[in-house]
């Protein structure tokens, strides 16, 4: 009975551990979130790019976007909250927009096209993954270095 | 002289005796500290950031030590876990303090693995301990720097090429963990006269005091200390010795993969093949430094410990600089220094014992006689 008590135990303490690194996993992870203020041609029709743009993430603005500009932010979650103050012409009054965004898990860099989000378009016209390149290797990284003491770091 | 002043003199010397170490520390740091002109509350700062970075590396050597098997250079093979772990979250591109604690989760089972492993060879090599983990350590290294170099990527998937080495397999020399740097240190840091004080950081440590303190007194605590002790005399009282040996190995392992994961987040990148290479050997140096030995050290040693050893760490290149005009004369003073510490404290460690066996001898010996003298 004890035997089986204890079992009970540390069954119980591993699917903790289990659900802890499964939580993790959705809440943690990362995005980079790219927002462009360009043109965008959907279905034979063009959705023209705003006069300015600005964009706010946690209560700070993060840039002012001009015709053709582009920004981006990092995020950790599925949840991704902006606010938009938006120009669509030159001398018109500015109007704000929040925008609630949903992240596919999956992506690590996602580009959000602002003038296809404001005309309503469906998801896949307006938010696309962002795949960077990687880095070109560098001279000397084929093989790591022999005589990487981490003295200074430490 | 009276017997007053005999006894006075006894102590003292018996003090300077056991607190050698600490003593020239402290007198190195006071030469070293005026010659450096650092400002105090940079000294601080630093000391602070290091104390945040290492004292829970070093609290994950008190284990093996109550349990009589010396200073665990197997800790290393925990570091190294804690490297894995961090290479996966890395690529599975979980950021902030879910990284962390997820990182800290996954480091668990190549820690408990390494650790039993560990173990089980140190209970084949009882009495020399020290040197065997020292040796496990390469072996193991050996192993990781395969798995990295080679498998990861090309048997185990990894999937971000930012990570992997151009060729397509393999770790890159850093792995940049920017997106989870100085996470904890920084979540309620609070600065104090311009020094930051990394409170959950200092709070993790404090718990994991705690958690020592508790387990010092919990059967299995009690076992290890028995174990410690004396072998035989626990065997005969009916401990499991081999079975409490690897566990305290496994719970050191564990705790060196958390401490290592702590260490990173703090310092926002990854060397790959070397980071772990020298973290065994710092951190039996700094314990050393705060007054520990091959058989007993207390919470207190180790942060003491951090607190001189680091504040040498500091000082030494600047105050080389000022001295010789060379701040390298310092970097390899504050190297030989860790060395010569380790060097110190088991010769010191050794006579002690030869001592403690020649009084013991002593005395059987005036016993004998006061026997003779009866008969």
């Amino acid at each position: 009975m004890n035997n089986k008590r204890k079992w009970i135990f540390r069954g119980c303490t591993l699917l903790v551990v289990l659900l802890i690194a499964a939580l993790m996993f959705v809440v943690g992870r990362g995005h980079t979130v790219y927002i462009d203020n360009k043109t965008l041609e959907y279905n034979g029709e063009t959705y023209n790019a705003l006069q300015k743009v600005e964009v706010w993430v946690n209560g700070e603005r993060l840039s002012k976007l001009s015709k053709r500009d582009r920004t981006m932010t990092t995020t950790i979650g599925n949840g991704f909250e902006m606010k938009l103050i938006n120009t669509v012409n030159k001398g018109d009054e500015p109007t704000e927009v929040t925008v609630n965004l949903s992240l596919p898990y999956g992506w690590d860099g996602i580009l959000v096209n602002i003038p296809g989000y404001l005309a309503n378009l469906p998801q896949e016209a307006w938010m696309s993954e962002f795949i960077i390149e990687a880095a070109p290797p560098e001279e000397g990284e084929e093989e790591p270095g022999e005589d990487e003491i981490p003295t200074a770091e430490f | 002289m009276s017997g007053k002043q005999q006894n006075a003199g006894k102590t003292a010397f018996t003090f300077l005796r056991n607190n050698t170490v600490p003593l020239m520390f402290i007198l190195i740091c006071a030469v070293c500290i005026p010659i450096s002109g650092f400002s105090p509350s940079y000294l601080l700062n630093e000391i602070i950031t290091r104390l945040g970075r290492n004292a829970f590396l070093i609290l994950s050597l008190l284990i093996p030590i109550m349990a009589g098997m010396g200073l665990n250079f197997g800790m290393t093979l925990g570091a190294m876990a804690g490297e894995l772990a961090l290479i996966f979250v890395s690529d599975w591109q979980i950021w902030g303090i879910p990284g962390v604690v997820l990182a800290m989760i996954v480091s668990i089972p190549f820690s408990v693995l390494l650790g039993w492993v560990c173990g089980k060879i140190l209970n084949m090599a009882k009495g020399r301990e020290m040197i065997t983990s020292y040796i496990i350590s390469f072996f193991i290294n050996g192993i990781y720097q395969l798995i990295v170099l080679y498998l990861m990527g090309s048997v185990i998937p990894i999937a971000h090429s930012s990570i992997k080495l151009p060729r397509g397999y393999g770790i890159r020399n850093t792995v940049s963990l920017l997106n989870m740097r100085q996470c904890i240190d920084n979540l309620l840091a609070v600065r104090i006269a311009g020094v930051k004080i990394p409170v959950l950081t200092l709070l993790i440590i404090a718990l994991m005091c705690i958690l020592i303190v508790w387990f010092r007194r919990t059967k299995l605590g009690q076992d290890m200390r028995a174990v410690g002790q004396d072998i035989q005399v626990a065997r005969d009282a009916g401990i499991n010795v081999e079975r409490t040996r690897i566990i305290s190995i496994i719970i050191s392992t564990v705790l060196a993969g958390f401490g290592m994961i702590l260490y990173l987040q703090n310092i926002g990148n990854l060397s790959t093949y070397s980071a772990h290479s020298q973290v065994g050997m710092f951190c039996i140096a700094a314990l050393l430094v705060g007054g520990a030995s091959v058989d007993h050290a207390s919470i207190g040693n180790v942060f003491l410990g951090v607190i001189l050893f680091h504040t040498m760490f500091i000082v030494a290149p600047q105050a080389g600089a000022v001295i010789t005009g060379d701040s390298m004369i310092g970097e390899y003073f504050r190297v030989f220094v860790s060395y010569g510490v380790i060097t110190l404290a088991l010769i010191m460690y050794e006579m002690k014992k030869r001592r403690q066996k020649a009084n013991i001898g002593e005395q059987l010996a005036l016993a004998q006689k006061e026997e003779e003298q009866h008969e």
